[in-house]
């Protein structure tokens, strides 16, 4: 076979690379924009749809956590409406029986905070939130901690009580008062957190 | 390029948007949509009230009594009588209940609402109602003088019981033995120390309406009765008081009545009683230098902070 001029035995004629032609392409101005269109339309929906999926996620995550925080909060005062009622009845001076049964009451309304407490900071603990809201998180946490061992401690002094150990009573009460006021700082922190978290700056010292 | 062209890409989008806020909030239990509300949680502990406690069987009536009789010198100078009855089966249940070791609840003892009836009656007796008001004063002596003049015996000495032997519930201190009596057990026995007396006091007066304390000090225990101001022109001596919560309790001593028998064989004594407030007549050392611990009568437990801080919740909180 000739190199120069190929000619295969079956008679069929292949062309010569420089005879080669890129095909004619006919594309209208209408067809390019639609084109360029398609793909800049693509480009948005894919970066929107990001966007708003991210967004979505975490503003779904601080709602969860706000949510949860709001039950907390009214557990906590449906435990505050009997501690309150209890101090209010709390009489100046009465028989042996009727003291006997307020401190009953008192070890029942420690027991009802210690389980609420115990059981919103497993909720709360376990909220996924966005970076800046770990600090509202932990401080609203800690709070939580505090109050659930102040509960612990009036458990404690009612125990002492119950044992006839009065010294030991007033001594777990001044412990719970001291966790109580922890309590109270705990939430000045996560007062202080919410605002920096929701005004997207850094958290000042205390 | 034609509409059937963007198609399959507008339907990628969708299938990213039903993904997002359909399948992925179903998986995780998270609400639909775009609006977020309060997550599902599962129900909150609740409030379980304290079980009611059984009452105490009230004690026979037709049952087996204690008589005891007393004599004492009242404050006009004659000389009173009076019989107090105690049921045996209230004595012999105060007899076998534990003593507390804790001094700060022996205000307990005084308060004892089986021995009430038994109390109120005698300090009825002792220094009955009156009408006139400057009588007040007169009524509270009385009863002060009375159980000044209980007779004195020491927890270890076995004349302090009247069956002659240590309560089984008595208990062993390092030197010595410690049984703080029930009011009625001290009224049974016909007497008892320093702490009996106190004890006792407390429980009268507090029948009578008064505020009182424990006063204790380390070999010794006084009462402290509540007066907004005590100062008779014809006390020789400035009255004892110690402050408790914002108020004054003056120094009664129960015990030490200064008893001076007319003959060895006469049953006949006259003696001297410790007015209100007179520490320093006592001649207890401890009472003497000593600032005494204040047990009040009535303790309930009351902490001082037990209010919620209410907290600003999050946009999106319930």
């Amino acid at each position: 076979m000739d190199p120069d001029n190929p000619k295969p035995s079956g008679g069929l004629k292949i062309p010569r690379i420089p005879d080669l032609k890129i095909p004619k392409i006919a594309v209208s101005w209408k067809q390019a924009l639609a084109a360029a269109g398609t793909v800049v339309f693509v480009v948005v929906v894919v970066f929107v749809g990001a966007a708003t999926l991210l967004n979505y996620t975490e503003d779904q995550r601080v709602a969860a956590f706000g949510s949860h925080v709001s039950a907390s909060e009214a557990d906590l005062f449906q435990v505050y409406d009997k501690i309150s009622t209890h101090m209010r009845s709390l009489p100046e001076s009465s028989s042996v029986a009727e003291t006997d049964a307020s401190v009953r009451e008192f070890a029942a309304i420690a027991g009802y905070g210690r389980a609420v407490t115990t059981y919103n900071r497993q909720i709360v603990a376990a909220d996924t939130v966005p970076e800046a809201y770990l600090g509202v998180q932990s401080a609203y946490v800690r709070a939580l901690d505090n109050l659930n061992r102040a509960f612990s401690l009036w458990s404690s002094a009612a125990a002492a009580y119950d044992a006839r150990a009065y010294a030991a009573a007033e001594e777990n009460l001044a412990r719970a008062d001291e966790a109580w006021r922890e309590y109270a700082a705990a939430i000045e922190d996560y007062d202080r957190e919410l605002r920096a978290a929701e005004e997207g700056r850094e958290v000042p010292l205390a | 390029m034609e509409w059937k062209d963007v198609l399959p890409v507008l339907m990628g989008g969708l299938v990213i948007l039903v993904v997002a806020l359909v399948v992925k909030p179903l998986l995780l239990g998270e609400p639909l949509g775009l609006v977020s509300g309060p997550v599902q949680m599962q129900q909150p502990p609740v409030y379980v009230p304290p079980a009611p406690v059984s009452m105490p069987t009230p004690l026979a009536d037709d049952g087996e009594v204690y008589t005891q009789n007393f004599r004492w010198t009242a404050i006009d100078g004659g000389v009173q009588t009076t019989q107090v009855r105690v049921p045996e089966a209230l004595f012999l249940a105060h007899r076998e209940t534990p003593r507390f070791s804790d001094y700060t609840s022996w205000g307990r003892y005084a308060l004892a609402d089986a021995d009430r009836p038994i109390l109120e009656a005698l300090a009825r007796r002792i220094a009955p109602p009156t009408a006139n008001p400057d009588e007040g004063y007169f009524r509270l002596m009385n009863l002060v003088f009375f159980v000044q003049q209980v007779p004195y015996d020491m927890d270890d000495n076995m004349t302090s019981y009247t069956e002659g032997v240590l309560p089984r519930h008595a208990m062993y201190r390092k030197d010595s033995v410690e049984y703080p009596k029930y009011p009625v057990e001290m009224l049974v026995d016909g007497r008892g120390d320093c702490e009996d007396a106190a004890i006792l006091m407390a429980g009268l007066l507090d029948a009578l309406g008064y505020d009182t304390v424990l006063l204790r000090y380390s070999d010794h225990m006084a009462l402290g009765i509540r007066m907004n101001e005590f100062n008779p022109y014809y006390a020789k001596y400035t009255p004892k008081y110690f402050e408790h919560e914002g108020k004054h309790y003056y120094y009664i001593e129960g015990t030490g009545f200064d008893r001076e028998y007319f003959s060895d064989n006469s049953t006949r004594f006259w003696g001297r009683p410790h007015p209100i407030g007179d520490a320093a007549g006592t001649d207890i050392p401890s009472v003497k230098s000593e600032t005494p611990q204040i047990i009040p009568l009535h303790y309930i437990l009351e902490p001082g902070e037990y209010r919620i801080r209410p907290v600003r919740l999050l946009a999106g909180g319930a």
